[in-house]
């Protein structure tokens, strides 16, 4: 499972990486994309919607079941990866390459793990 | 793991306020127990969480005979439920699902009934190949239910009478049916009900987790919950899913010419609208294009608007008149 030391972790398998502006991307990891399986749709919410921090912001629909995703900051949504809406499978191809959606004016963080911190969290939840 | 189980049965059809049920329960699992939820819903089409209503069922025509549309949670295709079908819900932490066991309390309570029934692949259980209960799967926060339907004795005629079987005019980014072959577990115990089904999935239940379950009674249940979440179930925007996408097309040739009309959907109604006619008359498609903006897309709706414009030639009364019958073609 592979995990990258150039953004944060959620202990709901959400990842974050912080960009300039106080601006942010979120995503799914391998780990998510792993125990989820094929994805088939991906339910985003709009440019411009809030996103609150621990509140589900969307969910993703698998061949398994639909899973509801967390954001791990509290601000504005200023893009979603539209190229999504048409191959959701992208995030099982690429989890770390593909993010979800950017949001701006961040205002308040979850409790975040780094790549260390997140890997053994993984190794006591198996 | 788990030490205590709990179980309900609900009080009445309505599918919005079973959802609402479930829903509750979900998130009042405790760390150390297993729900099961027994509940019927009458007249109704259930889409998955990311369909899209109009491709799916036959809206119009449900609504007509007073059925119920609602979305669920979980994903994959819309079914119908009549009052001949029972469904089920397992909810669980996390950490206390358990697909295997879940679908073993399902097989042993058939079993009961003198019904051979097996699995098959990896969530679906069968007799002679045939399904008799689909499944479905929610998961939020560590918070998780595994859902399915239970054929008894439905009508089965009516599974497939509101729902669409495909429709290449309707342009969306949902997520797709797929037909099953089905079969009622009456055909193969003609004796048995949906009552004796709840009772011997009780037992069963009982015998797969090896502990007394315990009935949830009614007047623990937080009614302000309940109707916070029946509110969302049966809002409008969550049914027509505000942010399922779709595109239609409707194009056809008359006397007076072409005609082509491609619209968006958001939350079941037209957010925009675009009309490419050859015909004379371009004063009145602007018309028809500025009444149907923002109506809901059923053709009743939409008819009614057309209806408010006024019209003096016999020309676009016939323009009027056959846009009308476009529609309700298409819809309908």
């Amino acid at each position: 499972m592979s995990i990258l030391n150039d953004r944060m972790y959620t202990k709901s398998h959400e990842w974050v990486q912080f960009l300039e502006d106080n601006k942010a991307r979120i995503g799914l990891t391998d780990y998510a994309q792993d125990s989820l399986g094929g994805l088939v749709f991906v339910n985003l919410p709009e440019e411009g919607d809030d996103v609150t921090k621990e509140v589900s912001f969307g969910d993703v629909e698998s061949v398994k079941a639909v899973s509801d995703i967390f954001s791990p900051v509290s601000g504005t949504v200023c893009a979603i990866n539209e190229e999504l809406m048409d191959s959701p499978e992208r995030i099982n191809d690429d989890p770390y390459g593909v993010w979800l959606i950017e949001v701006k004016n961040i205002s308040e963080k979850t409790e975040l793990l780094s790549a260390d911190e997140y890997e053994k969290y993984l190794k006591e939840e198996a | 793991m788990i030490n205590s189980l709990r179980y309900i049965i609900s009080n009445q059809y309505i599918p919005y306020e079973n959802l609402a049920l479930e829903k509750y329960l979900l998130f009042s699992v405790k760390e150390d127990e297993c729900i099961l939820y027994l509940w019927q819903n009458k007249n109704t089409v259930v889409i998955g969480k990311n369909q899209n209503a109009f491709k799916e069922c036959k809206v119009e025509d449900l609504k007509r005979d007073n059925g119920y549309l609602v979305r669920r949670l979980s994903g994959g295709g819309a079914v119908y439920h009549d009052l001949g079908n029972l469904n089920f819900t397992f909810l669980v932490r996390q950490e206390n699902y358990n697909l295997e066991k879940q679908l073993e309390v399902i097989l042993r309570a058939v079993r009961k009934l003198s019904i051979n029934a097996e699995k098959s692949g990896r969530n679906d259980i069968t007799i002679d190949g045939k399904k008799f209960s689909g499944n479905a799967f929610f998961s939020s926060n560590g918070f998780n239910y595994h859902h399915g339907t239970l054929l008894v004795n439905v009508n089965m005629n009516d599974l497939s009478k509101y729902l669409n079987v495909s429709s290449d005019k309707l342009k969306s980014k949902g997520v797709a049916s797929v037909k099953s072959r089905v079969t009622n577990l009456t055909s193969y115990n003609p004796g048995i009900t949906v009552d004796e089904l709840k009772i011997k999935l009780i037992e069963a239940f009982k015998e797969v987790y090896k502990s007394d379950p315990h009935k949830i009674s009614y007047e623990k249940i937080d009614v302000s919950k309940i109707k916070e979440f029946k509110d969302e179930f049966s809002s409008q925007d969550f049914i027509f899913g505000k942010k399922i996408k779709s595109e239609y097309e409707l194009a056809k040739r008359f006397s007076w010419g072409d005609i082509q009309i491609q619209v968006n959907l958001s939350g079941g109604f037209i957010k925009d609208i675009l009309i490419y006619s050859d015909a004379m008359n371009e004063h009145l498609i602007e018309q028809v294009q500025c009444v149907l903006k923002g109506c809901f897309f059923g053709s009743c709706d939409l008819c009614n608007r057309l209806n408010e414009i006024r019209v003096e030639d016999e020309i676009s009364k016939q323009m009027l008149c056959d846009i009308n019958r476009l529609i309700c073609e298409n819809l309908e």
